[in-house]
C-alpha cells in the first residue's frame, strides 16, 4: 500500500471504548474565555470590544496586529466582563490576555450570509482572505494560522489532508469524516483551487474502515486519493506522513511548504468549506471526551472557549478523583485547573482516573528509547546530557530535532520523564543563545520547571516533617506507656517490700 | 515493536536472571550443587554490601535491592567462576563487583565497566589457582559443600578446563586431531544459555546486535586461523561451544549500562568483543577471555558510540 515503508515509531495500545460517531452539540457555556495570544507570532490581538459591551456569536472582537495573525470571534452571544490575563491550556502555564463573555443564553448570531456554492469562480486571494477573517487555523494540533500557510506556498504540488489522528482514543476526526464526508471534500476543492496543486492525498489510519468507504464513496474527483496509514503512533505527524506517502524526508529546519506540500488536517478542510460557503468563522469544533472514568466516551461539538469543566461534567466522569489531560495521552499536557478555557486545537479530553506516576529510575541503557524515536535520535544519550545540563553535547546529538512526541518517554522501563529532561534542556538552549523568538515562552517554561521542582521539594520536605513528627509523638507516647507500667510495677514493687 | 508488554527496569533484570535458569540446570546435571551453593553465596553477599553501601549513601535501600540489578551482577559472577571455588572468593569477588563495579561511579547506570566482568577479573588475576580449578564429576550436597565450605581439595574430581586442558597439549607441542575432543557438558551448558539468550530476544529484552556480531566475530577470528594452520588452532565450532561462549554472547557482553548504545555501535562493540576473547583464548595467558575482551570494549564505548549516531530523520549525508 505505501510507497515507502517506515517503521520507527510505537503502536500504543488502545485502551479505549470504541465509541459511537455520533456528534452531539454540547449546550452552550454560561461563559467563554478566548485567549488573544496569536499562535506564531508575538503579537496578541487588540480587542475592539469594551468591557459591558454586547457582543452577538460569531462577531469579531479582537483584530491582529499582523498579517500572519488572525481576528477572535465571540463564539457566544453575550456580554463582555472582563479583559485580563488568563490561564491558557500550555505546557508553561502562562497567562495570556484574555476576554471573558457570559453568556445571554440565547446564541443571537451576526447575520448569516447566503450559502455561496460558486467559489470556484472566485478570486483566490479573495479566498484566502474569507479563510483568514474566518480565523480558521490547523485543527490538529499546532494551530498554524491556515491562510499564512496558504499564502506562503508556491509551486504546490501536493495536498496532504491528515486524517489520522494518530493517538490511541482519539475519535473526532473520525466522526468528522464520517458525517461531514461532502463538506471535507468540498473544502478540498476550495484548496485545490487556491493552489492549483495537481494531486491530493487523504490519509486514514487503517483501523478507520468506516470512515474510508464513507470518503471514497462521496468522492468522484480523480485527482483526489485516499490512502491508508498504519495505525501507529507518530505516523501521523507531519513530516512522518510525508515520509509514509511520497518518501520525501524533510530535514530539520525546512518545512513541508518547501517541498511544494501542503498539509491540512481534516477538520481545517471542513471549516475551510463552512467559511467560504456559509461564512461561518471557526467558532466551534468537535472534541472528544474519553479515558478511563468515562464510562460512554462521545464526540461534542463545543464552542471554543468553553471551560473543561463544562465539557468534563456533560460526560458525567464515574469518580471525583480523576486527571485531566489535553490532546492525546502521548503528546497531550496534563491539565490542572479545568476551569481554564479549551482552546481550537484541543481535540480531545482525557478523563482518567488519579493515579500516581512510578518513580524514576536510574537509566540502564537498554535502548528501548532510541529503537522507538521516530527520528531516530539517542534521548538515552540526550537524557545524560540533558541531566548535566551539558547542553552543547546535547545539541550534537540533536536535541533540536525532537519533536517531543513521548515515544521514549512511553517505552522507558526506568519511568524516566525523558521529555521533561528535553523540554528543559531547549529552553536552557535557547536562553544561552538568547534567540528572540519565543524566548518567553522558553523563560516562563523554566521557570515554571524551577518553580514545580522548588514546589515538590516543598511537598516532600512538609511530608517527611510530618511523618517525622508522628514518629516522635508515638515515641512519646509510648514511651509515657512505659513509664507508666514502670513506675507502676515500681510502686507494686515497693508495696510488697513494705508487706 | 509492540509494547502490549511493557517491562520495568526491575523486570527485565528478573527476566534475565530467569533465562539464566538453563544454563544453571545445565550446570547442575554434571557438576552438581556447588553453583547452587555460589549462587546463594553471592547474593547474600550482594544484598549485603549493597545494602551496607546504600545506608552509607543514604539512599532507599529497598527500591535499589529489588531493582535486581545487584542481584544480576552476583548471579553472573557466580555463574562465571568455578562451582568448586572456596567460598571467599565468591564472596570477595561479589562484593569487589558491587563496590569498585557499580557503587563507586554512582550506581546503577553510571558504570563504565560489567561490574560482573571486573569482578572476574580480579579474582582472576588475584586468585589464579582457585579460579583455574574446576569441577570434573557430579558432586553430590555433601562433597560440593566440602569443597566449598572445608577447603578439603580431591584431585580425582577437579582439574582444568577443556580450554585450558587444550592449550597447555597445545603449547606441548601436540596437534588439534591427536587432542580433539568434545566435552558434553560444555556443549549442553553452552546450548542452555544460548536457549536462554533466544528467550530474551523474543521478549525483545536484549537486542541481536550485540549477542549475533559477538558470535560472529568469535567464529570469523577461529575460522580464519584454523584455516591458517588447522593443526595449530582449534575450529570454530569447538570455541562456539566451549567455555563461556554463549553466557558471554547472550548475558554480560549485552549488560546495557555498559555496552554501546546505538544500534551500529552494538555491532561493532559485539564483534570486536568476539575478535579479542579469540585473541586472549589462542595467544594470551588465560584460557577464557570473555571477561578481559568485555572490559577492553567497555573503555571504547564513548567513543564508539559518538561515532555511530544514528542518522536522524531527514538528515540526507
Ligand atoms: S529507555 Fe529509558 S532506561 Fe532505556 S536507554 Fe532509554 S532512557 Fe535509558
Ligand atoms: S520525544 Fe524526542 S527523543 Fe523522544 S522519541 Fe520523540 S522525538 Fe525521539
Amino acid at each position: 500500500m505505501l510507497d515507502k515503508k517506515y517503521t520507527k515509531g510505537i503502536v500504543v495500545p488502545n485502551n479505549y471504548k470504541t465509541i459511537s460517531t455520533n456528534i452531539i452539540k454540547a449546550p452552550l457555556p454560561n461563559k467563554i474565555v478566548l485567549s488573544l495570544q496569536q499562535q506564531y507570532t508575538n503579537n496578541q490581538a487588540i480587542p475592539c470590544v469594551k468591557i459591558g459591551e454586547k457582543v452577538l456569536t460569531g462577531q469579531i472582537i479582537a483584530t491582529p496586529q499582523d498579517s500572519i495573525g488572525t481576528p477572535v470571534h465571540s463564539s457566544i452571544s453575550g456580554t463582555v466582563t472582563a479583559i485580563n490575563n488568563q490561564v491558557i491550556p500550555h505546557k508553561s502555564g502562562l497567562k495570556i490576555k484574555s476576554i471573558t463573555i457570559e453568556s445571554d443564553g440565547k446564541d443571537n448570531w451576526i447575520e448569516k450570509s447566503n450559502y455561496v456554492d460558486n467559489f470556484l469562480n472566485k478570486d483566490k486571494l479573495e479566498l484566502i482572505n474569507c479563510i483568514k477573517n474566518a480565523a480558521i487555523v490547523g485543527l490538529g494540533g499546532a494551530g498554524f494560522p491556515t491562510h499564512a500557510k496558504l499564502e506562503n506556498i508556491k509551486n504546490c504540488k501536493t495536498i496532504i489532508i491528515n486524517g489520522s489522528e494518530c493517538e490511541p482514543g482519539i475519535m473526532c476526526d473520525d466522526a468528522l469524516m464520517q458525517n461531514y464526508a461532502k463538506e471535507i471534500l468540498g473544502g478540498i476543492e476550495i484548496l485545490l483551487h487556491i493552489t492549483g496543486a495537481k494531486n491530493v492525498i487523504i490519509a486514514i489510519e487503517d483501523d478507520k474502515k468506516k470512515s474510508f468507504e464513507i470518503l471514497s464513496k462521496y468522492n468522484n474527483n480523480d485527482v483526489v486519493k485516499i490512502k491508508k496509514i498504519p495505525t501507529k503512533y507518530t505516523s501521523g505527524s507531519e513530516k512522518i506522513l510525508i515520509k509514509h506517502l511520497l518518501g520525501t524526508e524533510i530535514q530539520s529546519g525546512k518545512f513541508p511548504v518547501n517541498f511544494g506540500i501542503l498539509c491540512q488536517n481534516i477538520a481545517t478542510t471542513k471549516a475551510i468549506f463552512d467559511a467560504i460557503t456559509i461564512k461561518k468563522p471557526l467558532i466551534s469544533r468537535i472534541i472528544t471526551v474519553t479515558g478511563s472514568s468515562i464510562d460512554n466516551p462521545t464526540n461534542y461539538e463545543v464552542r471554543i472557549g468553553s471551560s473543561f469543566s463544562h465539557i468534563i461534567n456533560l460526560s458525567k466522569p464515574n469518580t471525583d478523583n480523576y486527571d485531566v489531560r489535553m490532546g492525546g495521552m502521548m503528546m497531550g499536557i496534563d491539565i490542572k485547573d479545568t476551569k481554564i478555557a479549551i482552546c481550537k486545537t484541543t481535540n480531545c479530553i482525557f478523563v482518567n482516573k488519579a493515579k500516581q506516576k512510578p518513580i524514576a529510575k536510574e537509566c540502564i541503557r537498554c535502548g528501548q528509547c532510541n529503537q522507538s524515536c521516530p527520528i531516530n535520535l539517542l534521548p538515552q544519550q540526550l537524557y545524560w546530557y540533558a541531566k548535566s545540563e551539558n547542553i552543547d553535547k546535547a545539541i550534537n546529538y540533536k536535541l533540536l530535532d525532537c519533536i517531543e512526541c513521548n515515544c521514549c518517554t512511553y517505552v522507558c522501563p526506568s519511568d524516566i520523564e525523558l521529555v521533561d529532561y528535553f523540554t528543559f534542556a531547549k529552553s536552557l538552549y535557547r536562553k544561552q543563545t538568547k534567540e528572540q523568538k519565543q524566548a518567553d515562552i522558553a523563560r516562563e517554561r523554566f521557570e515554571y520547571r524551577e518553580y514545580r521542582l522548588e514546589r515538590n521539594k516543598l511537598e516532600r520536605a512538609e511530608m517527611l516533617a510530618k511523618k517525622r513528627k508522628e514518629l516522635k509523638q508515638k515515641m512519646i507516647n509510648d514511651k509515657e506507656q512505659k513509664d507508666k507500667i514502670l513506675s507502676a510495677m515500681n510502686r507494686v514493687k515497693t508495696k510488697n517490700a513494705v508487706k | 515493536m509492540l509494547l502490549n508488554n511493557k517491562l520495568n527496569t526491575s523486570q527485565i533484570m528478573f527476566q534475565v536472571i530467569c533465562a539464566l535458569s538453563l544454563g544453571i540446570a545445565a550446570n547442575y546435571y554434571y557438576f552438581g550443587w556447588g553453583i547452587i551453593f555460589q549462587i546463594i553465596l553471592a547474593i547474600i553477599t550482594s544484598i549485603i554490601v549493597e545494602s551496607i553501601f546504600l545506608s552509607i549513601r543514604k539512599l532507599p535501600i529497598k527500591s535499589t535491592i529489588t531493582d535486581f540489578s545487584g542481584i544480576l551482577t552476583a548471579i553472573l559472577l557466580a555463574v562465571s567462576i568455578p562451582s568448586i571455588a572456596p567460598w571467599w572468593i565468591i564472596v570477595l569477588g561479589t562484593s569487589f563487583a558491587i563496590i569498585f563495579g557499580k557503587h563507586i561511579y554512582g550506581g546503577l547506570g553510571h558504570n563504565p565497566f560489567n561490574p560482573a566482568m571486573l569482578g572476574y577479573a580480579f579474582l582472576l588475576i588475584s586468585y589464579p589457582l582457585q579460579m583455574t580449578t574446576w569441577a570434573n564429576v557430579f558432586l553430590d550436597i555433601g562433597q560440593s559443600f566440602d569443597l566449598i565450605f572445608n577447603a578439603k581439595s580431591f584431585n580425582a574430581i577437579s582439574g582444568a578446563t577443556l580450554l585450558d586442558d587444550i592449550k597447555t597439549k597445545l603449547s606441548l607441542g601436540k596437534f588439534v586431531n591427536e587432542i580433539y575432543t568434545t566435552s558434553d557438558s560444555q556443549i549442553w551448558i553452552n546450548i542452555g544459555f544460548l536457549l536462554g539468550g533466544i528467550y530474551l530476544l523474543i521478549r525483545k529484552i536484549i537486542y541481536f546486535h550485540i549477542p549475533l556480531a559477538f558470535l560472529l566475530g568469535l567464529s570469523l577470528t577461529s575460522l580464519i586461523l584454523s584455516l591458517i594452520d588447522s593443526d595449530l588452532y582449534m575450529p570454530f565450532y569447538f570455541h562456539l561451544t566451549t567455555g563461556a561462549t554463549m553466557l558471554g554472547a547472550f548475558f554480560i557482553a549485552t549488560d546495557p549500562v555498559s555496552s554501546s548504545t546505538t544500534p551500529i555501535g552494538r555491532l561493532i562493540y559485539g564483534f570486536c568483543i568476539g575478535v579479542l576473547v579469540i585473541i586472549i583464548r589462542v595467544f594470551g595467558g588465560y584460557p577464557d577471555g570473555i571477561a578481559f575482551a568485555v572490559l577492553l570494549m567497555n573503555i571504547t564505548v564513548p567513543l564508539i558510540d559518538y561515532y555511530t549516531k544514528p542518522k536522524i530523520f531527514g538528515d540526507k549525508n
